[in-house]
């Protein structure tokens, strides 16, 4: 009596089997302590990466990979690992928004003296952990597509009471914060909590929490049955993942300087989530940051190249991802035989 | 779990490691933008723009980049460059597609000014996009001059270097209530999308209809993407108003009147933002269109003429000619941007911001678009807005009185009457 | 008392609309557990395909479906076999990723081709008649009389026919189906025939009430979704059910409370989403297949 949950067969079948035959070396060494350690190396040399003299612009687009590499892990640990498919994910980012928006702009609460940003930005980050609480205490009780749809109807029925409660949000219209821009400062945040928030992801999957959260997504009855308390454990990392979301959520709101319930209680946004996890590998550690890096290249690509069409080539990409590569970049290359472009892989690292 | 220690260690020395490289930042390499001769001796300015070219403003970044594009190839080919005292400065227009989303616009205006260095930025399309890019511009210190965002937080943000050529959305409706306040009406009832640009426009109308002595009735909002109004309208029929006041975008035009003869709802007059200037409306929806009101920017037969573009209607033949379809109001509100930027830079005999700046503050002219006069705030307080209603299927000008071109026909029949 | 007449009966005539717009959505969740996320985008097609029809034709939307549902059950039927047979048995993740995929590349294709202008199909007739002192919309009251109609068609294929019956079994239990003889990839293809030559008759209908542009599709996707925990997965009568309870509280909300009333009745059907999948996740009326068939 599983309860189907996309990564169930992939993390089963990477234990069973051999990994991709040139790609193993990489593979196991992505696994333990050396991923940590390349992971480390990796924040290292992005931190001195500034001191090479480089302009505002790679500055910004720096945060926003780290942005999206932080998005895009959070997913993972309560979509990938704990196999609870979050189709309403962006409502933590708007919540966080919308926290650091009334809180530094002051009104129209009348918060006197406004915030400042560094006050805030924890505030987001709470707000939208307990708000999982209150929302996850019932959804989380629901199966499969119930527990997507319900968070997608919670996404958007915050997006439209966002809108009602215009004295606090100041509705449709939106809240201008104060334009303090500071790419440099932006880049050296966004990158700790990246560089956090994985290493707490490599963390995570390899405590005894991280086994309770996998148990789960293999078998939510027997787990509990073995004694796993399976609703704090599922609150707990909902709580985790929200907590970075509303982070990111408050911090990106300071950054555009303005949001309405439109920009930030987006479902684009989720998607963005669920499809670098998917493209990287779900349920995976290095996965999702890598699919983030991907996707936005790509994006720029085609943005570059195919200026006009190119969401038709992204939308067709999510199909032919799902149809031939399930389980990602680092799922396909670490188990040759799972999937068909993996067997095709295989087949060509054979014959070298 | 005996790890935890070392690990949580390893985390700490991480943290410890990326504080002090944050405490010790480097400046970011930001050279001031200079207009410097090209290879051939030709002097240049750089212009800077991120227009949708894709994304839910696909249609009006169109016209916007069409609007830009005008100007460009007028000043260039036909005027010869910008004169800046003895010297003629060609212009190079650098365009992104900004693709309707915040992020990327952001970080195309950041790229306009820090990679490409440009001298001056055009706006985007949308009071939206134009919130985040105002702020990069400011941040900067980079003239924006825009001619396609009216939604008044805009300008409340205290910019300096904000300015926008179009009338302001407060005064979308004012001549279209004043002209009806005039006819005899005394009620009007509003109802209004409750994003920036749309609620800008109500407050407005509430102001001028309080300034011409009619009664406001109800006021009534609704969230984007609404499909379906027919709860705003028959709550508005019990009230039974002289003139309906819709404020939204294009497809709320067609909602609104869809709903209106739906339900029988007979407004004497029915004032609509956006939709009713835009032929398209009158090819989709036709008949039911007749009696429409609606505030315009800019028509062709308008009154004005400058004596670099010459006439709105030689501006139009213009824009036919290059493009092979007549200006939209954003063309030219577009148009009329470059052309303010021009003029400033032109007075003001620099290319130096804070020169072109107080150019901008002072000017004073008349263009093919109408007057253009900065007040502090950067919004041009000078153009009145004009009006126009759907007769017999064209769009005819009916206000403000030194442009209009028909006689505005007042009150509407009901609808089992036409 | 008359407003009040007045909105019920422009709540009834809403939720008609909705009923008939969730059927093809309902069917394919409640037969193969697929959540179709480009529902709303098929609905577009429909729409489309009316005003063209109607622009280089002059056929009237109700007439030219005749054309739409053949057309679109070929359609529907051929994108069962060739894609969505291919996921059907994966986790739901799968199933929604690719419906979503779909729905992108299907609005942008459509951006592509009539660019994003908002399109509208002006028939003659559509303006109202008054009875016992209610406005009756006439081209909302017609789309309320077909959708009746094709709901009871539709109940009547699938209780009366042998074709229908088998997708009631495949629905019901998919392993016992296929041991009695039902080819499910075929009955599959069928069901997603019907249901998406059905939201694309729901879509032309629409075309004269509304404006037609290529990214109308996603909040009708989001409606077809809580009118469907509303009333059961495929189950016609919850689907009549569930569209009707979401039109009239939309248009009694947007009626009596002043100002903000639309806004809120926009909020209320997501808010009643989340509420019914909380307290009672197999709808109020029950469901065709057991809440926790995914569990099996």
């Amino acid at each position: 009596m599983g309860t189907g949950p996309p990564a169930s067969r992939i993390a089963q079948k990477a234990k069973k089997k051999p990994p991709f035959p040139f790609f193993a070396p990489v593979y196991s060494l992505l696994a333990g302590w050396t991923g940590l350690a390349f992971w480390l190396l990796l924040l290292l040399l992005l931190a001195l990466y500034p001191y090479t003299g480089v302009s505002s612009v790679a500055l910004f687009v720096g945060s926003q990979i780290f942005v999206l590499v932080t998005l895009a892990s959070n997913w993972n640990l309560i979509g990938g690992m704990t196999g609870y498919v979050d189709f309403g994910h962006a409502v933590f980012f708007g919540i966080g928004a919308y926290i650091m928006g009334i809180l530094v702009t002051g009104t129209p609460l009348l918060i006197s003296p406004e915030w400042g940003f560094w006050q805030a930005l924890p505030a987001s980050g709470f707000a939208a952990a307990l708000f999982a609480l209150l929302v996850g205490l019932p959804t989380l009780r629901l199966k499969g597509p119930y527990f997507s749809i319900a968070m997608l109807g919670t996404l958007v029925a915050m997006r439209e009471i966002a809108r009602v409660l215009r004295p606090i949000t100041g509705g449709g219209v939106g809240l201008n914060l104060p334009p303090l821009l500071n790419r440099l400062g932006d880049y050296y945040l966004m990158l700790a909590v990246m560089g956090l928030v994985v290493s707490l992801i490599w963390w995570i999957q390899r405590s005894e929490f991280g086994q309770s959260l996998i148990a789960i997504r293999e078998d939510e009855i027997g787990a509990e049955m073995r004694g796993i308390n399976t609703t704090l454990h599922k609150i707990t990392a909902f709580m985790i993942a929200a907590f970075f979301t509303g982070i990111v959520g408050g911090f990106w709101a300071w950054q555009n300087t303005y949001i309405d319930p439109d920009v930030v209680f987006v479902e684009a946004r989720t998607v963005e989530m669920v499809m670098m996890s998917m493209l990287g590998g779900l349920g995976t550690v290095w996965g999702p940051p890598l699919g983030a890096v991907v996707i936005y290249f790509l994006q720029d690509l085609l943005w570059g190249n195919l200026s006009g069409v190119h969401l038709l080539p992204l939308g067709l990409l999510l199909v032919v991802i799902v149809l031939f590569m399930p389980e990602g970049i680092l799922g396909t290359l670490g188990d040759r035989s799972s999937t068909s472009l993996g067997r095709l892989l295989s087949r060509v690292g054979r014959s070298r | 779990m005996r790890n935890i220690l070392s690990q949580l260690l390893l985390l700490l020395i991480t943290s410890l490691l990326l504080t002090a490289c944050a405490l010790a930042p480097p400046a970011p390499v930001d050279e001031p933008a200079a207009a410097a001769p090209s290879a051939d001796g030709e002097k240049i300015i750089y212009l800077g723009a991120a227009v949708s070219e894709t994304g839910k403003f696909s249609r009006e970044g169109k016209d916007t980049r069409q609007g830009y594009g005008l100007w460009l190839d007028w000043v260039n080919n036909e005027y010869g460059g910008i004169k800046v005292g003895d010297d003629r400065y060609k212009i190079e227009l650098i365009m992104y597609d900004d693709e309707g989303d915040p992020d990327t616009a952001a970080r195309l205006v950041e790229k306009l000014i820090n990679e490409d260095r440009v001298d001056f930025l055009l706006g985007p399309y949308s009071s939206f996009l134009t919130q985040s890019a105002s702020a990069i511009a400011e941040k900067y210190d980079k003239i924006m001059i825009e001619g396609n965002g009216a939604a008044e937080p805009l300008f409340e943000r205290g910019f300096q270097n904000l300015f926008a050529v179009l009338t302001p959305a407060g005064n979308y409706t004012r001549s279209a209530l004043q002209m009806l306040a005039a006819k005899g009406a005394r009620t009007v009832v509003i109802a209004y999308e409750d994003t920036a640009f749309p609620t800008s426009v109500a407050n407005g109308a509430q102001h001028w209809a309080a300034e011409y002595g009619l009664e406001v009735l109800g006021v009534e909002t609704y969230p984007v993407n609404v499909a379906d109004v027919s709860g705003i309208m028959s709550k508005f029929k019990e009230l039974d108003p002289d003139i309906f006041v819709g404020g939204g975008h294009f497809n709320d035009a067609v909602l609104f009147i869809r709903a209106a003869k739906e339900l029988d709802f007979n407004p004497k007059a029915m004032v609509i933002t956006v939709g009713p200037s835009n032929p398209k409306l009158i090819e989709e929806v036709g008949v039911d269109t007749e009696y429409v009101i609606g505030p315009t920017q800019w028509e062709a037969s308008m009154s004005y003429a400058d004596d670099y573009l010459g006439t709105a209607a030689e501006y139009a033949a213009r824009y036919e000619d290059l493009w092979g379809e007549p200006p939209t109001y954003q063309a030219a509100e577009s148009t009329a941007t470059a052309l303010a930027l021009h003029i400033a830079i032109e007075q003001a005999a620099s290319l130096d911001t804070d020169a072109v700046r107080a150019a901008l503050r002072s000017l004073d002219v008349v263009t093919f678009y109408g007057p253009i006069n900065f007040d502090e705030k950067g919004r041009n307080a000078g153009k009145p807005m004009g009006a126009i209603q759907i007769q017999d299927g064209e769009i005819l000008v009916v206000a403000p009185s030194n442009a209009a071109v028909a006689e505005l026909n007042y009150p509407a029949p009901p609808w089992k009457d036409r | 008392m008359d407003q009040l007449l007045q909105a019920l009966v422009s709540g009834l005539l809403l939720g008609g609309f909705y009923s008939v717009m969730v059927l093809g959505f309902s069917v394919i969740w409640g037969v193969m557990g697929v959540i179709n996320l480009a529902h709303g985008e098929f609905l577009m097609i429909g729409a489309y395909m009316a005003w063209g029809l109607f622009r280089f034709f002059g056929m009237d939307p109700f007439a030219s479906l005749v054309l739409i549902l053949p057309l679109m059950f070929l359609i529907g039927y051929l994108l069962q076999i060739v894609l969505i047979n291919r996921v059907v048995e994966r986790p739901h993740l799968m199933t929604l990723l690719v419906t979503f995929g779909l729905s992108i590349a299907i609005a942008n294709l459509f951006k592509i081709q009539f660019t994003s202008d908002p399109r509208n199909v002006a028939v003659a007739y559509n303006g109202s008649v008054q009875l016992a002192g209610v406005t009756f919309p006439i081209v909302k009251t017609i789309i309320f009389g077909v959708a009746l109609f094709i709901m009871v068609c539709l109940h009547l294929f699938l209780q009366r026919t042998r074709l229908g019956k088998s997708i009631r079994a495949a629905a019901q239990n998919k392993t016992a189906a296929r041991i009695v003889g039902v080819d499910i990839n075929r009955v599959y293809a069928i069901t997603a025939g019907i249901c998406i030559a059905l939201t694309a008759a729901a879509g032309a209908m629409l075309s004269p009430t509304q404006a037609i542009f290529p990214f109308m599709g996603p909040p009708f996707t989001l409606k077809a979704v809580t009118i469907t925990a509303l009333g059961g997965l495929g189950r016609i009568p919850g689907a009549l059910m569930g569209g009707m309870v979401l039109g009239v509280t939309e248009i009694f909300v947007s009626t009596y409370v002043p100002g903000i009333g639309t806004n809120l009745g926009v909020a209320t059907s997501f808010i009643l989403l989340v509420l019914i999948l909380v307290v009672r996740p197999q709808g109020l009326m029950g469901g065709l297949r057991p809440i926790d068939a995914e569990a099996e």
